[in-house]
């Protein structure tokens, strides 16, 4: 199969959960008890403004014809305009897709980095102390509520030591942002070779990425290692043993063996821990994709809702995309389909 | 001297259950043989008889709670209960290679094959990739490995079971191993392709002039393809000798038992066969292991039975070896 | 190869000894450390839930205007909140809210999950393929965020809390219970139980849930965990639980602008109560799977 026929195939097969999303997102908002009318007419509205506010909505329509516009309009590429903000939500969405992706990107990668060898460490003389430290950490780190992290890091290095910046945005208010490329700050500031702005963005990036890497790590680390002890038990690795290979041949085996499910669960972890990067935008006012989709949640602005989660829908799809084609290029014996 | 002497060797497993109580499965309970250059010797028993673990006992693969308690190894002259682990390692696959019973799934899924040989000849012999590599070619076609140059290429999970087990088989032999352990080397194979791989090991170890271990539950495999036959019960070796004269005058109860249960004595109606469960190894029956299931069991089998030369090297751990009746087998 | 532990351990026989609760108990906190750490953190706040009124030496509701926001002291032990109510009080009375969610919303996702599970494994079909399609089109969203929409859309009441997240939870129990019967499904004891004329519900409650139900069991306590982590997120994010009850992420959602003032108190503590339950019950998660998982026990 070529490539582009796998690519293909998959997007088509993304549809039905897409549409499945949009629906469900669509009937659990109108069915549930948000009504925007209220809101945005104010207390001191008449019944007929009401009236016209609902019929401007398009509210006055039966609920599948709702659907319907609402459906159609999502294929053109209309996905609403957000109350919050008065803007079309796809503007919304494109503008803060980066900049939640680059602390996603440095929070998982960092906190790969870190999961992957402890687990494979501790794998490898399970139950020693080493693994017994590691373990308690990781269940300690799936304990430690994020945002309460990310607080308790602001006292620490924002009120105490005076290292960090405050928790406000991404970038000093004393700095101009550099020109928008991609969105992010820091890669911005270093494409207009603006240091000043890129060092800053870095100042701003370190506490929420720490958070994120910390509790990113903690299944990281359960799961490599339960993975690689299950390798360290397969045929192949006793076979490796008994034919006396030298323990560094061995090591390498257990690693490229483990690499496959690792890779596999990373990306099945991405689509849950936008929930925590969501928290920590939240904390540090980082004005990303996840501080837009709480916000609109919180506040009951639907059409914003109803674009976070299209998008989040179609991140995830992405993300398990990637990882199949990266599982292909490690696995002689996947095909991608 | 023999290539290997295995003298009283004992492997238990040590835990603790959930009460906290240490508890102990008698798993080897004093396995002593010897095997000479160049012999194939067949260890038979059921499941749980120690057999597997008398092999992962001598080559120190064993795992915890497993440990080699007492008893000794002595290989070529060296001792392998004492050897450093390092040293044993450049051993394993090297002078004593091992083939084993999941061929398919012991080959590392994420190397071609080709690699896989090369990559044990240099863990143990070195020298120049090329020199690996023809030997490599050349034990691919001792195996009987069609198209060598091109199979090399191949992935694990593209071979048939047989034809992985022959690279296994290749595999073991890249470092000219003086001993081959072959682990129920056909288990999991077609009955057409198993007695080709018996017929391969046993031709290759008269052409590479190695010492075979095979160990199998059947009967006919043993009778083919070894000179010398152990049989197992309860971590124990209960009878051995040379394979005309166990199946010519078997003196254990249990190795009788084990020949009259063969389809082929079944049919013709022969009696004495074992009932009962296998032995508790938690928990094993003093003197003799068989005594709870054994038809000739008298008074004397709680005393821990002699091993008694029933004819020239043909021994047999009973009371009554040399002594039971006719009748039965 | 494959034989090496089954070599010894498959035939375990418990000879007979006199049953002793000392040693069973030594036993499994040696098996299992974290079992019985968790087990004690555990009973700590579950003492700190039931007996809260003893414990509290100030009321956790009333505000003692004149002492807003003052540091820990001898008679303010965590110190006061941006209220002037006592932090160490409301901390103590936080527990029940902890396990007054996590344990009905638990019982909640069992009672929805485990029969879903049953169902959708002994039938197989349709309604599996479907099941199975809606419960991977939820693992698409974060749990916090799907939890935060529908309690968000559906109404703001503590019951409503739970039942949300109670629901949502149900498909790890279904999941779970289904890949048990998937494997039980064709086994002995179910063909000839229907063989001998069964009727399906008996056959599903009667011969498969025992079987099939221990594995779910195991689940418990890390989804209870769960429980509590998401729905102090909710409060914390101003959803569900409102200030000023003394609910742990309500308390700190208070206690947040405080963090970059100096007043640590009114935030941190109910931050590390919070912790501990949720690390406890994790504890006790891990080693109930450790202790249900021979492959796990064997290695210890």
């Amino acid at each position: 199969m070529t490539f582009s026929r796998f690519l293909l195939r998959r997007l088509l097969m993304a549809i039905p959960l897409l549409v499945g999303v949009v629906f469900i997102t669509f009937m659990l908002i109108r069915v549930g008890g948000l009504d925007p009318v209220g809101r945005l007419a104010g207390p001191t509205a008449t019944a007929e403004e009401f009236e016209m506010i609902r019929e401007e909505l398009g509210l006055d329509q039966p609920l599948w014809r709702q659907f319907v516009i609402y459906a159609g309009n999502v294929v053109r590429g209309d996905l609403g305009e957000s109350w919050l903000s008065n803007r079309p939500v796809l503007t919304d969405l494109k503008e803060r897709a980066f900049i939640s992706l680059e602390l996603l990107f440095w929070g998982i990668g960092i906190g790969t980095l870190i999961g992957v060898p402890i687990g494979l460490r501790a794998a490898f003389r399970p139950n020693g102390r080493f693994d017994q430290v590691s373990r308690i950490l990781s269940l300690l780190g799936f304990s430690i509520p994020t945002y309460w992290l990310g607080l308790v890091m602001l006292f620490v290095f924002f009120y105490l030591l005076r290292w960090a910046p405050p928790g406000i945005g991404r970038i000093s208010l004393m700095v101009s942002p550099p020109d928008f490329v991609t969105g992010s700050y820091l890669i911005d500031g270093l494409l207009a070779a603006d240091w000043k702005a890129a060092k800053s963005a870095v100042a701003h990036l370190v506490l929420p990425v720490a958070c994120l890497a910390i509790v990113s790590a903690a299944p990281i680390i359960k799961q490599t290692r339960a993975i690689a002890l299950e390798v360290l038990s397969s045929d192949a690795v006793r076979y490796a043993h008994a034919s006396g290979l030298p323990p560094r041949t061995v090591r390498q085996l257990v690693l490229k063996n483990s690499a496959t499910p690792v890779v596999t669960f990373v990306g099945t972890e991405i689509t849950g821990l936008v929930g925590t990067m969501s928290l920590i935008e939240y904390v540090f006012a980082w004005g990303g994709l996840g501080q837009y989709g709480l916000n609109a949640i919180v506040r009951g602005d639907f059409t914003a809702v109803q674009g976070y989660v299209l998008a989040l829908a179609l991140f995830s799809v992405v993300v398990f995309l990637v990882v199949d084609i990266i599982v292909n290029l490690i696995e002689p014996r996947s095909e991608l389909t | 001297m023999s290539l290997l002497e295995v003298k009283n060797l004992r492997t238990h497993f040590m835990s603790r259950d959930i009460d906290n109580q240490i508890r102990v499965a008698e798993a080897l309970n004093g396995v002593s043989f010897d095997l000479e250059a160049g012999k194939v010797l067949g260890f038979v028993g059921e499941t749980g008889a120690g057999k597997s673990l008398t092999a992962q006992s001598i080559c120190g693969l064993l795992r915890p709670p497993a440990r080699v308690v007492e008893g000794r190894v002595l290989f070529d002259g060296q001792d392998l209960t004492a050897m450093p682990s390092e040293e044993l390692n450049e051993l394993r696959g090297a002078q004593i290679a091992m083939v084993v019973q999941n061929p398919r799934t012991s080959l590392d899924p994420l190397t071609r094959i080709g690699d896989q040989l090369v990559r044990i000849h240099q863990a143990h012999t070195g020298g120049p990739l090329t020199a690996s590599r023809e030997r490599a070619l050349e034990m691919m076609t001792a195996v009987g490995i069609p198209d060598p140059k091109n199979r090399a290429s191949a992935w694990p999970h593209e071979l048939s079971g047989g034809m992985a087990q022959r690279v296994l088989i290749a595999m073991s032999l890249m470092n000219r191993p003086k001993l081959l352990i072959a682990d129920e080397p056909t288990t999991g194979l077609d009955v057409t392709v198993q007695a080709q791989i018996l017929d391969l090991l046993k031709n290759l170890t008269q052409r590479f002039d190695m010492a075979m271990i095979i160990i199998t539950h059947d009967l006919g495999i043993v009778a083919h393809y070894s000179d010398e036959v152990a049989v197992m019960f309860a971590g124990t070796i209960v009878e051995s000798g040379p394979v005309a004269k166990i199946f010519e005058a078997p003196s254990h109860p249990y190795t009788r038992s084990l020949i009259a249960a063969t389809p082929e004595r079944l049919q013709m109606g022969s009696g004495a066969k074992l009932g009962g469960q296998p032995p508790d190894l938690y928990n094993l029956p003093t003197g003799c292991h068989l005594r709870t299931r054994c038809v000739f069991a008298q008074n004397i089998c709680t005393d821990t039975p002699p091993n008694r030369e029933v004819g020239t090297d043909h021994f047999a751990m009973c009371h009554f070896a040399g002594r039971l009746p006719e009748s039965g087998a | 190869m494959a034989e090496i532990a089954g070599d010894g351990f498959e035939r375990i026989q418990h000879s007979e000894r006199p049953f002793s609760l000392k040693n069973r108990l030594i036993g499994i906190a040696r098996v299992s450390p974290t079992l019985a750490a968790g087990v004690i953190i555990i009973l700590a706040f579950g003492f700190m839930a039931v007996f809260a009124h003893w414990m509290m030496p100030h009321d956790p509701v009333s505000a003692y205007a004149e002492r807003v926001l003052q540091p820990p002291s001898a008679e303010h032990w965590f110190g006061t909140d941006g209220n002037g109510m006592d932090v160490f009080s409301r901390v103590i009375y936080g527990a029940k809210f902890g396990f007054g969610i996590a344990i009905p919303a638990v019982m909640l996702s069992v009672v929805i999950g485990v029969p879903v599970g049953l169902i959708a494994g002994y039938r197989g079909g349709m309604l599996d393929e479907v099941l199975m399609r809606f419960f991977d089109g939820l693992r698409v969203f974060p749990s916090i965020i799907l939890a935060l929409a529908v309690v968000a859309a559906t109404g703001q009441s503590l019951l409503n809390v739970v039942l949300v997240l109670g629901f949502l939870d149900s498909p790890v129990f279904a999941r779970v219970v289904r890949s048990e019967v998937l494997a039980l499904r064709s086994s002995v004891f179910v063909e000839s139980a229907k063989a001998a004329g069964n009727p399906t519900w008996r056959i599903l409650f009667i011969h498969l849930l025992p079987n099939a139900v221990q594995g779910a069991m195991a689940q418990t306590a890390v989804r209870a965990a769960w429980a509590v982590r998401i729905s102090a997120t909710l409060a914390f994010l101003g959803i569900g639980i409102q200030a000023p009850t003394p609910e742990w992420g309500a308390m700190i959602r208070q206690g947040a602008e405080f963090m970059v003032t100096g007043q640590w108190w009114v935030a941190l503590f109910p931050g590390l109560a919070l912790i501990f339950l949720v690390f406890g019950l994790n504890l006790f998660g891990d080693g109930l799977q450790d202790l249900m998982d021979p492959r796990r026990r064997a290695a210890t």
